[in-house]
């Protein structure tokens, strides 16, 4: 390991300080790694829903059940927080820690933003319709896939929280940058797998 | 080499000529948002044709997702020959699961 706190100024940071070091290269590959058993682990949920979606037993289906502009303001919302976390990153290759620690801190909010909206529609359709878990195979698919889907989002959220502490505290440097770039990775992967979300649970399910 | 550049401390004018504008990311930020709205619009205007509208948000879909893994996750610059191997591989093996588990169910 380098000793950083040789590197931790905006005039010796590397350009890229993500990929300065191995570990910080090796970091990003098994990162990408692990995106890839990412999409293997949501696509065998997805799969579970395609197959039990038109499983509704007494409970609403999804045309009764879904209301559609909730579902796009929750897509802009993170759309917005994606854009928010590459800008993050533009600010890291500047070698700019103040407006690293905006962008991030903007990402989590509006990430908090994007959580705060599905549970409202997960408390929307427990409480108010009754509409839990054991309502049917369609609702534990749904509420699977969906929930996932939003866990993710709040390990996301508690992942770069964390990471802006620790650029506060350690400042930028090339053992930080590697951390901020994955989780930045990170986000926009949940953002990859909200947008087949979207797609395939609330529009197609208006559709046929 | 890369090593040595750590080492090192690399000039600033290095970081000036790597830097890249915002504009290329607030394009594909726009570009997804008309893809976005385009789904949307489709469902929202009611029965037009079942499979027309399954096909347009399936391609919508994919063409957002590739935006974002090219550009926002910069798939498409140099050197990310690994990454697209496990993406694809990822991909690939979800969609055997989703199309082994559709065939089982209804054919």
């Amino acid at each position: 390991m380098t000793t950083p706190h040789t590197l931790n100024t905006a005039e010796t940071l590397p350009p890229e300080p993500e990929k300065a070091t191995l570990e910080g290269r090796n970091k990003i590959l098994a990162f990408w790694l692990f995106l890839g058993g990412e999409a293997v682990l949501f696509g065998t949920l997805f799969a579970t829903f395609l197959t039990l979606r038109n499983q509704v037993a007494d409970g609403p289906s999804a045309k009764e059940l879904f209301h559609l502009p909730l579902t796009a303001a929750m897509t802009v919302i993170l759309l917005v927080s994606s854009l928010m976390s590459v800008f993050a990153i533009q600010a890291m290759h500047r070698g700019d820690k103040k407006k690293l620690a905006v962008w991030l801190s903007a990402t989590v909010v509006l990430g908090l933003g994007f959580l705060g909206m599905e549970i409202y529609e997960f408390a929307e359709y427990v409480i108010h319709k009754g509409y839990g878990m054991t309502t049917s195979a369609f609702s534990s698919a749904f509420y699977t896939l969906v929930g996932f889907h939003g866990a993710h989002v709040l390990f996301g959220i508690a992942w770069i929280a964390l990471l802006i502490g620790q650029l506060m505290k350690k400042g930028l440097t090339v053992v930080t940058a590697p951390k901020i770039y994955v989780a930045a990775m990170y986000w926009h992967f949940i953002d990859v797998v909200w947008v087949f979300i979207f797609t395939v649970v609330y529009l197609l399910g208006r559709v046929v | 080499m890369v090593n040595q550049e750590s080492e090192g401390r690399a000039p600033v004018v290095k970081r000036r000529q790597r830097h890249e504008g915002p504009e290329k990311h607030v394009i594909a930020f726009i570009f997804s948002i008309v893809l976005t709205l385009i789904a949307f619009a489709a469902v929202a205007a009611g029965e037009v044709n079942v499979a027309f509208t399954v096909i347009l948000l399936l391609v919508m879909a994919v063409l957002q997702v590739l935006v974002q893994l090219g550009y926002w996750m910069h798939m498409k610059d140099k050197g990310h020959m690994i990454p697209i191997i496990f993406m694809a591989g990822g991909f690939f093996v979800a969609f055997l699961a989703i199309i082994a588990a559709l065939y089982w169910m209804w054919w």
